[in-house]
């Protein structure tokens, strides 16, 4: 009997074409508006060396260090070349450069724009003439402190120290990726209501007909609902490999974790849309903006329109973050990616747990009545 | 006895659903439930089955009391639901096996009702169409399909036949008819007193969710009061005539209109001969003239003052 309705069961689903688009189109359309959105965030983030021309009138060994030391190694801060006057000319003319150094007695520098580039060029140049002119005036009042004053020079200290918790690689995308495949995962909250819809007589004729049935109403429930779970997280497979391997989405290497952590988020989605379709006895369109809207807001309130509001929610109002199963789920694909024990992790696949068990055990309650006051 | 109802009282907030409505549906018999819209009928069927609570009454079916978890009972029974209840995602074929895979669990066995059954609604050229390429008429077939596959000993319609075409209406009275000739009972339920009339061997009429009467057709028409209605096409008369036609005995009513004499009369011997007679005495020429019995409409009329399709 299991297997016979499971079987049908997923006939019927793979076939609705609607669920279909809400649970697998919708999301993989919103993901990849979202790569368009985003696409050009990571770039702004990171440092491009700054293009310089050096014009060299008279030999300054120190300053041409400092330059060349700038210039290479990983975090180099500038690309330089070195030039004379008329051809570095022609290079900020035609904007190859961002600014023409000037190497006299003293530092000086030519830019025919402002922008970003050119304040750090300004910001090195004052530096190292200040550097330069206060040395200078010391030794020439105390000669005997050049030694001092070559080790301080060497020995700049640090006094913050930074503390990665993580040896990932920061990207400020991933947060609206991850509440968009928790957003999807609670979206399997549409077959929930689905299977309570088709065994609830009250909801539906189909299940006026399976009512009448010599079977028991929890054996059709979770046979119809695994079939549902099979769906919905076949679904979200598709949808993760969409995101991985088409929009490149790093979810780090902990790939049977990141599998289990959309299991559970299906399994969630699924209980919520069957306690839902349960507790409400309005029509399927009602309970279907019920549940959009509990999930969309629940996205929301995890950071997929606006990333900074997940943090508000954090820090203002614990609770709310807590109760709402996007923004857990959402959390554990960031605690998996962000931090190196599992602590937070499994924290949060806990409670999705305990809201899953939750939602099971109430709709249980309401749907095993056997008998309807109203049909 | 197949189904027994006794004292059914129910309740929808101050709505008198059913009022201490009683039946008995004995074995081998197709009962007819006729009733206009709204009359208790679905209800009074949806608590036999034991879908909705009541609030009095006591309910046995196949000779023990009926319950959500009679499932000893519930393998026996079959219903084809007013409203047409299948999955647009399967076949026909798949609709079929899916309902009766619910009562049946051995494969090789279904298999061999699930074709008996698209057979038996003549449904063979359609098996593997999806229910939204159907009509209405064939939508309905394969709904009493997915009722009836398993075989069940008792079969209940409820209006089965709504938003039906003529043709197809009347293959599905052919083929209840014809589930009963093979041993199963059947309790239909209609607010189309033809189709009660042409198939059911035993009728109750309810209204407001009471008993109005039952019995055979006969016994129900003998009844009331009301005789035969008399139709005579007529190409010349006079007011005179008319008013002698008034006069004959047993005669209640006579209206003319448009080349048309109708006339009412109650229970008698005679009737249509004494007309007959005032005919040929009158020298009235007439086309054609025929006469009718009353039917159930002129029973629920007569009972209630109200047409049945009111």
């Amino acid at each position: 009997m299991f297997k016979h309705i499971f079987i049908y069961r997923l006939k019927v689903l793979m076939k609705d074409k609607t669920m279909l688009f809400w649970t697998l189109i919708f999301p993989i359309a919103l993901a990849a508006f979202f790569k368009l959105s985003f696409g050009g965030l990571v770039e702004q983030g990171t440092f491009r060396a700054i293009d310089v021309v050096v014009v060299e009138e008279t030999r300054q060994e120190g300053f041409m260090g400092v330059m060349e030391s700038l210039s290479s190694g990983d975090d180099q801060l500038f690309n330089m070349t070195i030039e004379d006057m008329d051809t570095a000319k022609g290079m900020l003319e035609e904007e190859m450069v961002t600014a023409i150094i000037t190497v006299n007695e003293t530092i000086g520098m030519t830019v025919n724009q402002s922008g970003f580039g050119q304040s750090i060029v300004k910001s090195v140049l004052d530096q190292y003439n200040n550097t330069a002119n206060a040395v200078e005036n010391i030794l020439s009042t105390n000669p005997a402190a050049f030694e001092s004053i070559a080790e301080d020079l060497r020995s700049r200290v640090t006094y913050t120290v930074e503390q990665p918790i993580t040896d990932a690689k920061m990207d400020i995308t991933l947060n609206y990726f991850y509440a968009l495949i928790a957003m999807a995962s609670l979206y399997g909250s549409f077959f929930g209501m689905e299977e309570v819809n088709n065994i609830q007589a009250n909801l539906s004729v189909h299940a006026a007909r399976v009512n009448m049935a010599p079977v028991h109403k929890l054996k059709i429930f979770l046979s119809s609902t695994s079939a549902s779970l099979v769906i919905q997280y076949s679904e979200m497979l598709v949808f993760l490999a969409y995101l991985r391997f088409i929009l490149n989405v790093d979810f780090g290497s902990q790939i049977g974790l990141i599998l289990l952590t959309t299991f559970v988020g299906s399994l969630v989605g699924i209980s919520l849309g069957a306690f839902v379709s349960a507790l409400f006895k309005s029509g399927e369109d009602v309970k279907t903006g019920i549940l959009i809207g509990t999930t969309m807001t629940g996205a929301f309130l995890s950071g997929l329109m606006f990333g900074d509001i997940k943090y508000l929610v954090q820090t203002k109002m614990p609770i709310l973050a807590l109760v709402n199963p996007v923004n857990v789920l959402s959390d554990a694909f960031y605690a998996l990616y962000f931090y190196d024990d599992y602590i937070r992790y499994t924290q949060n696949i806990a409670i999705l747990l305990s809201f899953s068990f939750v939602f099971c055990t109430a709709t249980y309650l309401i749907i095993r009545r056997r008998k309807y006051a109203s049909i | 006895m197949v189904v027994k109802v006794n004292n059914l009282v129910k309740r929808y907030g101050d709505l008198l659903a059913l009022d201490h409505l009683s039946l008995e549906v004995r074995s081998g018999e197709i009962f007819g439930l006729l009733g206009p819209n709204g009359s208790g009928k679905t209800t009074a069927i949806n608590c036999i089955l034991s879908l909705l609570k009541y609030d009095k009454g006591d309910i046995t079916v196949f000779d023990k009391p009926m319950s959500p978890d009679a499932y000893d009972i519930k393998k026996d029974i079959g219903v084809v639901m007013q409203e047409v209840a299948v999955f647009n995602e399967l076949t026909v074929y798949e609709n079929i096996d899916y309902f009766c895979g619910l009562y049946v669990s051995d494969k090789a066995k279904r298999k061999a009702l699930v074709d008996e059954a698209i057979d038996f609604v003549g449904l063979n050229d359609f098996r593997k169409f999806r229910p939204k390429k159907l009509s209405g008429g064939l939508l309905r077939r394969l709904n009493i399909a997915c009722g009836i596959a398993h075989k069940p000993k008792l079969i209940i319609l409820d209006e089965p036949t709504v938003a039906v075409d003529p043709q197809s209406r009347n293959k599905i009275l052919e083929g209840i008819v014809d589930l009963n000739k093979l041993g199963a009972t059947v309790i239909y339920t209609s607010h189309y007193m033809e189709e009660v009339e042409q198939i059911c061997s035993r009728i109750m009429i309810i209204d407001k969710g009471k008993v109005i009467a039952s019995g055979t057709k006969d016994e129900l028409k003998s009844m009331i009061t009301l005789g035969e209605k008399i139709t005579l096409d007529v190409f010349n008369i006079e007011e005179a005539q008319i008013e002698g036609f008034r006069q004959l005995r047993n005669v209640t009513s006579v209206d003319y209109s448009e080349g048309i004499l109708v006339i009412r009369s109650l229970k008698g011997k005679n009737n249509l001969e004494r007309v007959l007679e005032y005919v040929k005495s009158e020298g009235i020429s007439f086309g054609k003239i025929y006469s009718e019995m009353p039917t159930l409409n002129d029973v629920f009329l007569e009972i209630t003052g109200k047409e049945l399709r009111d």
